[in-house]
């Protein structure tokens, strides 16, 4: 089993019901609590503004996205790792039209994929800080964590100059 | 290949757009279009048949759907009857396994069918169901579909090897001009000059309007059977003589190069393999041009030009009818838009009928010996390829 977090507020269980918004099932944010995901420390970390994934303790290396098995030897006892909050963007675009349903009102919004600075991961994700027409690819950027706005948390880069 | 030998006989399609149809409705549609195109089938003679059929648990409320397309196109399936799932290429998997299935001895005469109706009252729904394509827990939260993903592959062969807008209109051009002369593409009636396609709204930067495939409704189905009855359907069957298929990840953190098609190189070599052939004996292509640098990075994958050199390879003309390979005569899913089941079955059709030497003038190759369909799916994390060969008297 993965060890859950040490430390950290106590989060809620479930999203708690929201009288209108988007149907669960067209809801792209995960379930976080312990009665619905094995993955509840990585939500957890999330909440101390920590992003992390889970490493392979025979092997040493590191998967995203976060797991319960490990897929090249398929032990379930896995470790949590902290990831570094700081990356360069690798590739990146927007959408300027065409968004998902409960996504239309934040259009347009920037999107990429970061290079994480000394880990071998490229993360997709969303963009904050400038315009998409002011970005550079390898320009510097780092993590970020938020309220989706009904308790559960989530991930996103924010550009740094 | 091992088995038995198996050929494709002939096929019909809906009209692919924007239908005032709905998705049942459109199984029955292309059930009519069938048994009119192919007067020697008899609905007793498919003893399976084979559903792809992408999202219509999100685009139509239906599971269970390959009973219900049974039901729609009067066919009473007794031997092997399922969908295939495989997101943009669920059609080319019905195929593959309609050809399993026949090649195992499972099955003698099998439609597979494709099915999708994408548009909807409100498309942010219909978004949103792209978007579970894609890992939609971990890509999903930020506003992961395809534009953008494929947008990121474009800007990323734009950097490394100098690839242009004009290049990748170029691609748009050619494949919405072949949908000129095809009366189910969606944009049958539309003309797409370049310099028109360089001034349409960008929808993901670098990606403009034009370089992006429609959601579409439509249908389409074809026929496969075992090689002693092939000649009860057609004169010119198209035998399959290769398959390939090849997966690499699913979450775009595990994508490696987004502009080095590694997957498809894999499928392609598999199926090249398997037909005993390589690139250059193909005589056309149907490759999966989702967006316009998907072509472009096929070309490279398919192995007629270098790493990098698609974009060249598209504005040299060099897949267009008389270059060096004619991919996408049928008009792409650019020009005939992409109703993700239907498209791999509309794309076997194309080849079926260029066989046949059925298709308008102004798109039929000469004498057509080989061709190839490929399709991606998701974020070009699998690839599926199948090689025909015309019928040469056997």
């Amino acid at each position: 089993m993965i060890p859950a977090a040490e430390t950290g507020p106590a989060p809620v269980s479930s999203p708690p019901k929201k009288e209108r918004g988007t149907p669960f099932l067209l809801d792209f944010v995960p379930l976080e609590g312990e009665k619905e995901t094995r993955l509840k420390p990585f939500f957890d970390r999330l909440r101390e503004g920590r992003l992390s994934t889970t490493k392979c303790p025979r092997d040493g290396r590191i998967d995203w996205p976060p797991r319960v098995t490990c897929p090249r030897c398929h032990t379930e006892s896995l470790e949590w790792i902290d990831l570094p909050d700081q990356g360069r963007l690798y590739a990146f675009s927007a959408v300027l039209g065409g968004a998902p349903l409960g996504m239309e009102s934040e259009v347009p919004f920037a999107v990429g994929l970061v290079d994480l600075d000394g880990a071998p991961l490229r993360l997709y994700g969303r963009i904050e800080g400038r315009p998409w027409n002011e970005l550079a690819v390898g320009e510097p950027v780092r993590v970020e964590t938020y309220d989706v706005g009904d308790g559960r948390f989530f991930y996103r880069f924010r550009t740094v100059r | 290949m091992i088995g038995r030998r198996v050929a494709l006989v002939g096929g019909a399609s809906t009209p692919f757009g924007v239908r005032p149809t709905t998705w049942t409705e459109l199984a029955q549609e292309v059930g009519a279009a069938l048994f009119r195109a192919m007067p020697e089938l008899r609905a007793e003679d498919v003893d399976s048949l084979f559903v792809g059929a992408a999202e219509p648990e999100r685009f139509a409320f239906q599971s269970h759907v390959a009973p219900l397309v049974a039901e729609q196109m009067g066919l009473q399936p007794r031997r092997i009857l399922q969908r295939t799932e495989l997101a943009c290429a669920s059609g080319q998997s019905a195929i593959r396994s309609a050809y399993a299935a026949i090649a195992a001895g499972l099955s003698d005469v099998a439609v597979a069918v494709g099915v999708e109706k994408m548009n909807l009252p409100d498309m942010a729904e219909a978004n949103s169901a792209m978007g579970c394509v894609l890992d939609r827990a971990w890509d999903g939260p930020h506003g992961a579909t395809a534009p953008p993903f494929f947008a990121m592959v474009a800007q990323r062969h734009m950097l490394e090897y100098g690839t242009t807008e004009e290049q990748l209109a170029a691609v748009s051009e050619k494949n919405h001009r072949f949908a000129n002369s095809n009366p189910n593409a969606q944009f049958y009636a539309k003309t797409f000059a370049r310099d028109k396609l360089l001034r349409l709204p960008v929808v993901a930067p670098p990606l403009r309007l034009g370089d992006c495939s429609s959601m579409t409704d439509g249908a389409a189905a074809v026929v496969l059977v075992a090689e002693d009855l092939a000649r009860k359907y057609t004169a010119t069957p198209g035998w399959v003589r290769g398959t390939g298929q090849y997966s690499d990840f699913h979450n775009l953190a595990n994508a490696g190069s987004l502009t080095d098609w590694v997957g498809m190189k894999h499928a392609v070599r598999e199926a090249l393999r398997s037909a005993k052939i390589e690139t250059a004996d193909l005589d056309l292509a149907e490759l999966h041009d989702c967006f316009t640098i998907s072509e472009i990075i096929e070309y490279e994958a398919l192995g007629l030009c270098g790493p990098g050199e698609g974009g060249r390879f598209a504005a040299d003309g060099r897949g267009e009818l008389g270059g060096d390979l004619a991919v996408n005569t049928r008009g792409g899913l650019l020009g005939c838009g992409h109703p993700l089941g239907a498209t791999g079955i509309s794309q076997a059709l194309e080849v079926y009928q260029q066989f046949a030497g059925t298709v308008p003038p102004v798109r039929q190759v000469s004498s057509p010996e080989w061709a190839l369909v490929h399709n991606l799916s998701g974020s070009a994390n699998v690839h599926s390829v199948m090689v025909y060969q015309r019928g040469q008297g056997s």
